[in-house]
């Protein structure tokens, strides 16, 4: 009974977790899982935050400097003939903040967002150090690509060609530790070369020294009507995020994973529910007209027993790519009969000739009216405990799929999460919070599941009845 | 007119190894208000017949005729469906062997007790439940039993609910199929009593199917015993009790123990005999210690007890037969060994009846012995069943009834 107890505690757990998750993360952030646009403020690859106490060291968070928390300063002036005429917007956004963390940042992001509706604007944005350095990151002026007289251009920055060249030239003036060699072939890490003390390690990503302290990101604007603007967005991202870090498409693992319980339950339980319940009825009703129909009944069981449902599934999953639902849908079109139809019949054929089965038939209920309202629920316990020891198999099914990446294509489901850590490497390189909470999602309600029909199977069965 | 008149039921099962004959030709008739009970060991057809009378057939009937009279009307001649709507519960209810099964354990008691009333009249649901409070009533039960499920009852209370639910459409005939048996004795004695006030206040005519003949005393009017598919003796319980005319009858009295008495208990031996293969003539022969040569013994019979003799005997007292051919079940054709005349063979076997006939049941069924040129036929008296013979009040099959049979039975 304590078996069972545990099975049902862990499934109030996971049916509490379906509760709630709507409101930790809506439906809409669900649907876009699969899109870039919500997740691309997250760090890439990030550890769950509580994985610090494993290194002991205060790891970076996201740290994220919206626009109005610059502070700003505008000059709008016209110049008259003869240096003009000239209409001219100058524009100093600058952001201090302080860096204490003790590792560097996994990425820099850097967007500005310009507003002119004629000539193109000059840009230059310098980080001022704790070191008392000032480094010019990039002078440029922002550009209308297409030519379409749109006047609001967002582009990020970071990582530019440019801006690499400008770290280049300003560690070669500050730092002369570093060999001209290197200086001209290592890969520059932005995070890194602008986040490390001046000294030979700092273009060694894996070696540099991290310099904490005040930085400040200033950014001047120099725009040629009265009405240009800028807008500013600087994230440094860290290299921890939330409680289940997040992966490849930045995503928060937490919310997929938290979703992931819903989806696997509702799955588990319908698609259990329905076969079973569906196997059930065709099982009696075999068992208890008998003749062609039970013979009928049984040798269709028989051959939907030998149909490998998986490989099928697979191979449908590979043409239409079925949603969730329709999965749902072959699922139970796969198990109309099959082994509970076996078991129910065997248990009917015990039941017929039961006593009060044919003391019903001596006051003339109808044959249906038995089977309904007799032999029915004298069924039906086996039924519950059949439907719970069903779902972790259907569990399993759609966890397969969707690690083969033949799933339902919109929503986070365990099986989708590990599948995709699979593809990327995640054992490889060590994102180890990618694969195992989704596996222990599976494997816990699995558990639950499987304890639950335990104890209903002891309940049942009264050879394993316990004293 | 009577409530009930059985005539002539045949009930027959399929089998791989032929036909069950667990009923084979019955009749009686029960008028209302009056009681006829049915009693003989297990396996003897008591169910069976029951089941026949309320048509509770299984797939593999082999044979199933006869006449099942309703206040005189022919109910063997409905349809199913009409069966089903006019007879069962209507005209004849039963209460079940055992009443822990014939309760469903996933519905309470007063739906259960109400169910015929739904399925017969389509009675809604609370007009049934009411209805089976009241019947509740009757068999002496409070109404809080309404809402219990069966095993939340003790095994009275469970046969009173067996009962109430058989009376809930107020039948003329109830079958009670040993309703008692699985009772302890206060209990038992507390059902019979309710029964019989039931039966007094609504003039209900009883088939009461048991095992047990002094419970049977109790509640009789009638009792009737059946051996074997077949009734041997019927009649009177009041003539039958005191004056057994059925060896078989006189048996059965006499094994029931009694609580005080001088004599043991008196037992049948044998076993009762497999019904896809009746003993030939009575039934009951084999194992009857007054049988003799008219009883129904067959070639069969005599070739295996040749046979044991032959074994048994010392080398020079053998027979000397070297072959049994059964022509017919009332000739046995014996051919004597090489060096044995059929002569000395039929001299062998003219001993053996004078020796053993007294002893042997068997021999005395032994007509003539008729000599061959090289064998020597035995014929035997063709085996016969027996009639129910007798006036009104108590009728018995046996020989011994007859003015032949006591002559054959004395010589």
């Amino acid at each position: 009974m304590k078996s069972g107890l545990f099975g049902f505690a862990i499934l109030a757990s996971l049916v509490f977790v379906a509760v709630i998750v709507p409101f930790y993360a809506p439906y809409d952030v669900v649907r876009n899982w699969s899109s870039y646009g919500p997740w691309q403020d997250n760090p890439r690859y990030a550890a769950p935050e509580w994985s610090e106490v494993f290194t002991g060291k205060h790891l970076p968070r996201t740290m994220i400097f919206e626009n109005d928390t610059f502070r700003r300063a505008i000059v709008r002036e016209y110049i008259p003939p003869p240096k003009g005429p000239l209409n001219i917007t100058l524009i100093n956004m600058t952001k201090t903040f302080y860096y204490d963390f003790d590792d560097f940042p996994s990425e820099l992001s850097l967007a500005i967002t310009a507003v002119f509706p004629a000539q193109s604007p000059a840009v230059q944005i310098t980080l001022s150090r704790p070191d008392g350095q000032f480094v010019p990151l990039l002078t440029y002026s922002v550009r209308n690509e297409f030519r379409n007289r749109s006047q609001v251009i967002t582009q990020n920055v970071a990582y530019s060609e440019v801006m690499e060249s400008k770290i280049r030239a300003w560690i070669a003036r500050e730092n002369n530790g570093v060999s001209p060699d290197k200086l001209t072939n290592a890969t520059i890490l932005p995070e890194v070369a602008l986040f490390a003390k001046n000294d030979s390690a700092q273009l060694d990503g894996h070696q540099a020294h991290l310099l904490k302290g005040f930085y400040q990101l200033i950014v001047e604007y120099t725009g040629f009507t009265l009405v240009d603007d800028v807008g500013v967005r600087f994230i440094v991202e860290g290299t921890v995020y939330g409680l289940a870090g997040t992966d490849d498409h930045r995503r928060d693992l937490l919310t997929g994973l938290l979703w992931g319980a819903p989806i696997a339950l509702a799955f588990g339980v319908a698609a259990g529910g329905v076969v079973v319940l569906i196997q059930t009825l065709l099982g009696a009703l075999g068992g208890w007209y008998g003749g062609p129909i039970d013979e009928f009944i049984q040798r269709a069981s028989d051959f939907y027993l030998v149909i490998p449902t998986l490989p099928i599934l697979i191979l449908v999953s590979l043409f239409y790519r079925p949603g969730i639902v329709a999965l749902l849908f072959y699922l139970v079109a796969f198990g109309i009969v099959g082994s509970t139809t076996k078991v129910v019949r065997s248990i009917v054929l015990q039941i017929k000739e039961e006593q009060f089965i044919e003391a019903a038939q001596s006051y003339g209920a109808s044959r249906g009216r038995i089977l309904f309202k007799y032999i029915i629920p004298r069924i039906m316990p086996y039924t519950f405990a059949l439907v719970a020891l069903s779902v972790p198999a259907f569990i399993f099914v759609e966890a397969s799929l969707s690690f083969l990446g033949l799933g339902d294509p919109v929503l986070p489901t365990w099986g989708a999460i590990i599948g995709e850590a699979y593809t990327q490497g995640a054992l490889f390189y060590g994102w180890w919070w990618w694969i195992v909470f989704p596996s222990a999602g599976i494997i816990y309600t699995t558990i639950g599941f499987a304890l639950l029909g335990y104890a209903f199977d002891k309940v049942l069965n009264p050879r394993l009845r316990e004293e | 007119m009577p409530a009930l008149e059985v005539q002539n039921l045949k009930y027959y099962y399929r089998t791989r190894r032929g036909p069950v004959k667990a009923v084979d030709d019955v009749s009686f008739s029960v008028e209302p208000g009056e009681t006829i009970a049915i009693v003989g060991e297990s396996g003897c057809g008591k169910t069976s017949t029951a089941n026949a009378i309320l048509r509770l057939l299984p797939r593999n009937v082999e044979e199933y005729e006869g006449h099942v009279r309703l206040s005189g009307e022919d109910v063997m001649e409905y349809s199913t469906e009409e069966f089903r709507e006019k007879v069962r519960w209507r005209g004849i209810s039963m209460v079940f062997q055992g009443a822990m099964n014939a309760l469903s354990p996933t519905t309470r008691c007063g739906l259960q007790i109400a169910e015929p009333l739904m399925v017969h009249l389509g009675s809604d649901r609370e007009e049934a439940v009411a209805a089976a409070a009241e019947g509740l009533k009757n068999v002496g039960l409070s109404e809080d039993v309404l809402r219990r499920f069966p095993h939340e009852l003790s095994g009275g209370m469970k046969q009173r609910v067996v009962i109430a639910m058989a009376l809930v459409m107020k039948p003329n005939v109830v079958i009670l199929d040993e309703p008692t048996s699985a009772l302890d004795v206060m209990t038992q004695a507390n059902i019979i009593n309710l029964l019989k006030n039931l039966q007094r206040d609504a003039h209900l005519a009883y088939v009461f199917i048991t095992h047990d003949l002094g419970l049977a005393s109790e509640l009789a009017d009638d009792v009737a015993i059946m051996y074997a598919g077949k009734i041997v003796e019927i009649g009177r319980a009041s003539r039958v009790y005191p004056g057994p005319q059925h060896p078989y009858t006189q048996k059965l009295i006499h094994s029931v123990p009694l609580l005080r008495g001088e004599s043991a208990p008196d037992f049948i031996p044998g076993a009762p005999p497999d019904l896809t293969d009746p003993p030939l003539g009575c039934r009951f022969h084999p194992r009857c210690p007054l049988s003799f040569g008219m009883c129904g013994w067959s070639a069969e019979d005599l070739q295996s007890f040749l046979e044991l003799r032959y074994r048994a005997a010392s080398e020079g007292d053998r027979l000397g037969a070297a072959k049994f051919d059964q022509k017919e079940s009332w000739r046995l054709v014996v051919t004597p060994g090489k060096d044995v005349s059929p002569q000395a063979l039929v001299a062998k076997i003219q001993a053996l009846i004078q020796a053993e006939s007294s002893k042997s049941p068997v021999l005395r069924a032994i007509e003539k012995v008729r000599v061959g040129s090289n064998k020597v036929e035995i014929v035997l008296y063709e085996a016969t069943i027996p009639e129910l013979l007798g006036e009104d009040g108590q009728r018995a099959a046996c020989w011994l009834l007859t003015e032949e049979g006591r002559k054959r039975a004395a010589s």
